[in-house]
């Protein structure tokens, strides 16, 4: 299980890349991670790999993860038998050499990497990314893909997922994922304040018709509303009416 | 662990930029040895001098054979930055041993003189502890502590030079002092070692630190 619990990155004192993500994905489940360029989509895929920590916030992840970057280099002396060999072992696994076959590869396995295009380093990227049991992070995982590999991804995906893992991508293509929830992203600027209420009770339903909410969560007895930035001051002084009490207030 | 150092010392033969530190590694020892070397701990001293920049620029490549994305799949696939920078560690070190073998036997083998076995073992852990003391400068200047190869370049330059205005202080200077006297090798090379393998711990750990920031 991936827990993802208000994660926040920002690189040294630069802009937020992320802020105030908040994710789980349960064993089976898909989250396709949409989103603008610049959005923070591979960010937060690092952070849910466990390449890069997260400013803010905490991070739960399973023992067997296996990620796929954006763009799996073109320079690799190893060949694709060895390459995926040395993983597997690295793993403590048999190498997967069935979903390689299965993904169409063409081509000498035996070569160096750097010879093969790029559609086939791209499979046996991903075939040491599924060598993994227990969540993949997959970054455009169809990139470079032919139509007939990309089929037979889809199906991958799904057998990793009847068989407990949970699944984190990008996709830019837009492919039909069968029950897959979407996180969008909106980049360290999120569009509204986001404000934290207490004593909340059975008013959720009514604060969140107020005028300029965007956002409304229950979060124990209080709520988590994102409020469009020229509104915050009304739906405070509203709310605070309604006999809620503000916790917190962040821009 | 074994399994991750072994890809990554593969990945490291097959990248071929193992040769050109190996290389001037081989052409110097072959320059110190190739007439009377003088008296064997003053003529280790010497291969001492050479085994500690070598081994700083080999664990430099052994550290950044993989480029950073690849890096990022085998840290992901390890479980963590810690085992992948154990790994370098380990890699580095395997290396370094290696070239502490050769450079503590070139003249046994080369040289008319006598060599006996306490000379070469004292001679051998001397080069072990420089070797040792390369890895750890290497790691703190290769990838993930300094990204930039220029900065990596200059900063192993530095660490590399360093000991020899210090004079007589451990890891490196002190070994070389205690070589040039031909006396109490022993207890130097253990102060030594020890501040080796210090050095070697805390540069794992600054970039098992590193690695998630810079990521």
């Amino acid at each position: 299980m991936l827990g993802l619990d208000r994660i926040g990155k920002r690189y040294g004192r630069g802009p937020w890349v992320l802020r105030d993500v908040d994710l789980a994905v349960e064993p089976g489940e898909l989250v396709v991670v949409a989103g603008g360029n610049g959005s923070g989509k591979s960010t937060l895929l690092r952070v849910a790999a466990g390449l890069t920590a997260p400013t803010t916030g905490r991070v739960r992840r399973p023992a067997s993860v296996g990620y796929l970057p954006e763009r799996f280099p073109a320079g690799v002396g190893l060949s694709a038998r060895a390459y995926l060999g040395h993983l597997a072992a690295v793993r403590g696994v048999p190498a997967r050499w069935d979903l390689l076959e299965a993904l169409g590869f063409v081509g000498d396995d035996s070569a160096p990497m750097a010879r093969l295009s790029k559609g086939n380093a791209q499979k046996v990227a991903l075939v040491q990314a599924l060598q993994a049991t227990d969540l993949l992070v997959l970054d455009e995982p169809w990139s470079g893909l032919d139509a007939a590999a990309g089929a037979v991804l889809g199906e991958l995906v799904a057998t990793a997922r009847e068989e407990g893992a949970a699944v984190l991508l990008t996709d830019h293509h837009g492919h039909d994922l069968p029950d897959a929830r979407e996180l969008r992203l909106t980049g360290g600027s999120p569009t509204g304040v986001v404000v934290e209420l207490d004593r909340v009770g059975g008013l959720l339903a009514r604060v969140s018709e107020l005028d300029g909410v965007l956002a409304a969560t229950a979060v124990g007895g209080g709520a988590r509303l994102e409020v469009r930035r020229d509104a915050s001051d009304g739906v405070l002084a509203e709310v605070l009416r309604l006999g809620c009490s503000v916790r917190s207030v962040r821009s | 662990m074994n399994a991750l150092v072994r890809y990554l010392l593969a990945d490291v033969l097959r990248s071929q930029r193992f040769l050109a530190p190996v290389m001037v590694f081989l052409a110097v020892l072959g320059m110190l040895y190739a007439s009377d070397a003088g008296v064997p701990l003053i003529a280790y001293a010497g291969s001492c001098v050479l085994i500690y920049p070598v081994a700083v620029w080999l664990t430099v490549v052994v550290a950044t054979a993989e480029d950073p994305v690849r890096r990022s799949v085998t840290v992901v696939a390890a479980g963590g930055w810690g085992r992948v920078q154990g790994a370098v560690a380990m890699s580095a070190a395997l290396c370094a041993c290696l070239l502490a073998l050769v450079a503590t036997g070139v003249p046994v083998l080369t040289q008319s003189r006598p060599y006996p076995p306490e000379v070469v073992a004292q001679g051998f852990g001397a080069h072990l502890v420089c070797g040792l003391t390369g890895v750890g400068v290497g790691l703190l200047c290769a990838r993930p502590v300094i990204t930039r190869l220029g900065w990596g370049v200059l900063a192993a330059t530095a660490l590399v030079v360093l000991p020899f205005p210090l004079g007589r202080v451990p890891p490196v200077g002190s070994v070389l002092g205690a070589l040039n006297d031909q006396r109490g090798v022993l207890p130097v090379l253990l102060v030594s070692g020890a501040c080796a393998l210090a050095l070697l711990v805390i540069a794992t750990l600054t970039a098992t630190k590193l690695g998630p920031r810079r990521g």
